[in-house]
């Protein structure tokens, strides 16, 4: 029983660090005001990287690198579109999804079928995406710099007037996200599967969207509400022969579970812990 | 304003254009070469050709049926869905396609329509039970490897308990999984296999969460049916063997995968083709043409490399391993290869599927010396006993 529960518990952490990795940059860029849509696409590009330096070059700690790199640098693109052009964010954040992927799947071709003979332990991300949340928790809550982040979030007018720069912050915010989600990416092709498929993210970057709105924009719910995904996403299998309940859903759970936490800070008539300049976009001197 | 809106258009389109770029159509024309009878073969696949799976495998065939024969061109379209198989087809007999393949059980009837309103085009569709005068049916099939990775899987586990990571529950897995049931059953009576359905044909993710839930019910040897090698290299950090399915995969494991299924469409499509050349195959005589390609064929292989039928490192185990045939022991990889040999001759005296055999629920399905018709095999619905696990849509 006990090893069973371990069992459980060791699954749930796995399959919940790209989770919980990509949430948290994502809970970070939505906590700056700015949406972004296209984690499964920077998760891609980013478990592409991952992988082709890792095998070119025999290096974990430069396939991570590479992995930060090219996730950020997808999420600037998201960035310029949405901050600087002013585009719709949503529509932008899906563009970068459908284009992470297929570019991800293009690039990715030399690398199918090949295995990474020195897979990354999983452990050291685990330990990396705990102490991130922890450090992101501290970080809004006890220091000036999140401070200004959050307010930049709530009212980007207010903290212009008093000397943020909003634009630097949000710019840095989506930056840091997409790094993240680059990281989600690395996690998956260099220890969690080490091998590089078109489409080995499997939606889990949709599951990181939903697990934000879930966890209501908090770093340390975050770590529950992942590993509860993970824990969901592993019975949905550990339980198939029980008969008892449809596995079919565990599967669906995550989606639930976000409609009705909607559906439940709806009913309240309040937005929830949702940001509240979250998606809107400013432009100094404009109401 | 309008700037956003132009912005947003040519992002969008952008993205489009990528994505599709990155997924669809990739028509190569390859260089033709000074022949005999000049002949355009075309191909639909359903997956992107590098995607180590089943349009993969077709794409290693197509292109060593064009090195086999002379005078043969041809192109393909990779990751078409299988609603978008007609306008595919009317595209590719424009361009002058002159035999279509069409790779995918999904595509059929698209397949039958176009059959139809090209009558002097010769189509050939994969895994499929409907024909024309001008439409022939081809599969390559593994039930035969997989009884002979069942004995293996028997030999190897010391539990009793092997895994299964299936795909859908539809009569080929049900076929594959039953008939490696009963090699492991034969190989180690009162063993089990456990099954887990994943409900896909391609999820690394649930393919590993699936074989960790087995590997925790104590399940000691894996296999699988899933388009990556995922469960290969998931068994192979818990040190547990596992046999490879459809590509090659022993270099995700080298010291953990045993054996596997490999597959040879170029065996049937050399033959086809070359048929179509010499006019033996025409439009109008393809009715009755169905190939059901076993191991005597060719178009299927034993093992998780070519030309490896058992790895190495197991050799011994399984020599060591012994079962009863006919009241005597034998050594569990002397019967593999004997059955092997036999099964690959031009005229096999086993297979797996010959009766008396009752599906797991007792109710008897094929009787005394009877073997299954390829017909029955492909509308398999029962499991064989052994099969442990829900199972969808089986007879009571």
């Amino acid at each position: 029983m006990t090893q069973e529960l371990l069992a459980a518990v060791v699954r749930a952490l796995s399959l919940g660090a790209p989770l919980l990795l990509a949430a948290l940059g994502a809970i970070v860029n939505e906590r700056a005001g700015v949406v972004n849509l296209g984690i499964e696409g920077m998760m891609a590009l980013g478990a592409l990287a991952a992988f082709a330096v890792a095998v070119e070059g025999n290096s974990a700690a430069l396939a991570i690198a590479a992995a930060l790199a090219v996730g950020t640098a997808a999420a600037l693109v998201h960035a310029v579109v949405t901050l600087t052009v002013v585009a719709n964010s949503y529509v932008s954040g899906l563009a970068l999804a459908m284009l992470g992927a297929g570019v991800a799947g293009l690039l990715g071709r030399r690398y199918e079928g090949i295995p990474l003979l020195d897979p990354v332990t999983e452990e050291p991300f685990l330990v990396a995406a705990g102490l991130l949340a922890v450090g992101l928790w501290g970080f809004f809550q006890f220091t000036r710099p999140g401070l200004v982040l959050r307010s930049v979030g709530e009212s980007p007018a207010a903290a212009d007037a008093l000397g943020v720069r909003v634009m630097a912050v949000r710019y840095g915010a989506v930056a840091f996200g997409g790094a993240l989600s680059g990281l989600a990416g690395a996690f998956l092709s260099l220890a969690y599967r080490p091998a590089w498929t078109d489409g080995m993210t499997g939606g889990m970057g949709w599951i990181a969207v939903a697990l934000v709105i879930f966890v209501g924009w908090h770093p340390l719910r975050a770590v529950l509400g992942s590993t509860f995904f993970g824990l969901l996403y592993y019975l949905q299998f550990r339980l198939q022969d029980q008969g008892r309940i449809p596995v079919e859903v565990f599967g669906a759970m995550p989606y639930l579970l976000v409609i009705a936490a909607l559906a439940v800070s709806g009913l309240r008539k309040a937005r929830g812990s949702a940001p509240a300049a979250l998606g809107v976009p400013y432009r100094r001197g404009e109401r | 304003m309008s700037m956003t809106r132009a912005a947003c258009g040519m992002l969008c389109a952008l993205s489009i254009t990528l994505a599709a770029g990155a997924r669809a159509a990739d028509p190569k024309p390859a260089d033709p070469k000074p022949a005999a009878k000049k002949l355009k073969a075309c191909f639909i696949y359903v997956g992107p050709v590098g995607d180590l799976g089943w349009s993969n495998a077709h794409d290693e065939a197509r292109r060593l049926a064009e090195k086999a024969l002379p005078g043969l061109e041809t192109q393909f379209v990779e990751a078409v869905p299988e609603a978008q198989g007609l306008p595919v087809i009317d595209r590719l007999v424009k361009s002058g396609c002159k035999v279509v393949f069409t790779t995918s059980f999904g595509y059929m009837d698209h397949t039958v329509e176009a059959a139809k309103k090209y009558p002097d085009v010769v189509f050939a569709h994969a895994t499929g039970f409907k024909r024309a005068p001008n439409l022939a049916t081809y599969m390559a099939d593994f039930y035969q490897v997989y009884y002979l990775n069942g004995l293996m899987a028997g030999a190897l586990t010391k539990s009793g308990k092997v895994g299964y990571v299936a795909a859908f529950p539809i009569p080929e897995l049900k076929r594959h999984i039953s008939a490696f049931a009963l090699g492991v059953t034969a190989a180690r009576p009162g063993a089990v296999v456990n099954v887990k359905w994943i409900n896909s044909w391609f999820s690394p993710q649930k393919a590993r969460e699936a074989a960790e839930a087995l590997m925790v019910e104590g399940n000691d040897v894996l296999a699988f049916t899933e388009d990556t090698a995922t469960v290969v290299q998931v068994a192979a950090r818990k040190k547990v063997p596992s046999f490879s399915h459809y590509s090659p995969m022993h270099r995700f494991a080298p010291d953990f995968v045993v054996s596997g299924q490999l597959v040879h469409w170029e065996k049937i499509y050399i033959d086809f083709l070359g048929k179509v050349q010499s006019g033996a195959y025409a439009a109008g005589k393809l009715k009755d043409v169905d190939y059901w390609w076993l191991l005597r064929e060719g178009a299927v292989e034993l093992g998780a490399q070519p030309g490896m039928a058992i790895n190495p490192k197991h050799v011994d185990a399984l020599k060591k391993a012994q079962m009863t045939v006919g009241g005597k022991q034998v050594p569990v990889h002397d019967r593999v290869m004997e059955l092997l040999k036999d099964m690959s001759s031009p005229d096999p005296k086993f297979d797996p599927f010959t009766g008396p055999l009752k599906d797991r629920n007792g109710a008897e399905r094929v009787p005394a010396g009877r073997r299954m018709s390829v017909e029955e095999l492909n509308s398999m619905q029962w499991v064989a006993p052994g099969v442990m696990g829900p199972v969808a849509d089986e007879p009571k």
